[in-house]
């Protein structure tokens, strides 16, 4: 218990350097892009390089990407301080997101299912 | 009390009733007991009864927001397992985000004016289908307020983290690809948190979705949204 909470914050430690390292680099470079976004493409080419092995970081990585929701909360109880959007038009607000994230859904995977049957059956005839 | 102390309990707190509403809606996985709809509920409600500070609140449960980044840098680890997946993709992936971050652009946009929504909304509401920082960043770029843009993605994750099952059966999604993007691309992280509960591969597609539509977001912004808010509106 003791070991693996001492494995899992270690790894999280070692993400840390990397989100800090992004967004420092951002900062300096002043990148049109956040520094977690730096820090995940940093990441990701330490990978591949192999400079960082998976397992260094496996564990943690996994929690926090299973725990993301509990990463939005505080954001979400922020929506408190938007009591003037709590009214008719707030009411009409999300149904307009209800209906254009339907539509966003529908004809993102309606794309990708349609190219993906097509490249299966043209992968069979050539 | 001290900042630490208020921390500590923000911490443990939000931690706990988050635990609680995942329970609740593992038991009974109704839309409406949805984690991330359910939790916040709650807290508000402690928030509203004891007539806490929502400012405080805020600072009590920093420590959580934080973990957005380090999560973000964790992506790198689906997408490293399944590289070969992606590159083998490449054009679905492009092609199908590119259509679903105009859809969700010119959607926003026309629902809009439909219901007559007004400058700072109406431009606000734009970019809230990517993830909250670069939303942000779009949201400058065009004359939104990144708050309002913020209080949007927050929704449309939750919206979309609730509707995705539904489309995905409606529109008979069978693909790893299509089930991955389509969440990712309709509904950022909370979105792609969903995709994981399919598989590996869903998260993986979801997860690339989601940073591509950020991406390409930006780009529109730059080069078409400027030019679509001049027709509309001016």
């Amino acid at each position: 218990m003791v070991l693996k909470t001492i494995t899992i914050l270690s790894q999280l430690a070692l993400i840390h350097v990397f989100y800090f390292a992004g967004v420092g680099l951002a900062h300096i470079l002043s990148l049109p892009v956040p520094g977690s976004i730096v820090g995940l493409v940093l990441l990701l080419l330490s990978l591949f390089a192999g400079i960082v092995k998976l397992e260094w970081i496996e564990k943690a990585g996994g929690w926090l990407l299973a725990e993301l929701l509990l990463f939005f909360v505080p954001s979400a109880v922020g929506i408190l301080n938007y009591k003037e959007i709590l009214n008719w038009q707030g009411l009409e607000t999300v149904l307009l997101i209800l209906i254009s994230t339907f539509i966003v859904m529908a004809a993102t995977g309606f794309t990708a299912e349609k190219l993906y049957r097509r490249k299966r059956k043209g992968g069979h005839t050539s | 009390m001290t900042t630490a102390l208020i921390i500590l309990i923000g911490t443990i707190v939000t931690y706990v009733i988050y635990r609680a509403s995942k329970i609740v809606y593992k038991k009974w996985p109704l839309p409406f007991f949805h984690p991330l709809l359910l939790c916040p509920l709650i807290l508000i409600a402690i928030i509203q009864l004891s007539h806490l500070d929502p400012g405080e609140y805020a600072l009590s449960s920093s420590l959580w927001t934080h973990m957005l980044g380090p999560a973000t840098v964790a992506f790198a680890i689906p997408i490293y397992k399944h590289a070969h997946l992606l590159r083998k993709n490449i054009m679905i992936i492009l092609t199908s985000i590119a259509a679903g971050t105009l859809v969700a652009i010119g959607s926003s946009l026309l629902l809009s004016l439909v219901m007559q929504f007004n400058g700072d909304l109406l431009i606000s509401i734009l970019p809230r289908s990517i993830t909250t920082p670069i939303a942000i960043e779009v949201s400058k770029t065009i004359g939104g307020l990144p708050t309002l843009t913020t209080v949007f993605v927050i929704v449309t994750g939750v919206t979309g983290g609730i509707i995705g099952p539904y489309v995905i059966r409606l529109m008979a999604l069978k693909s790893p690809v299509a089930r991955g993007l389509a969440l990712g691309m309709g509904a950022h992280g909370v979105g792609t948190n969903k995709a994981m509960e399919y598989g590996e591969q869903e998260g993986t597609f979801s997860t690339i979705g989601m940073i591509m539509a950020a991406g390409m977001t930006l780009i529109w912004a730059g080069l078409l949204i400027p030019s679509l808010l001049q027709i509309t509106i001016l």
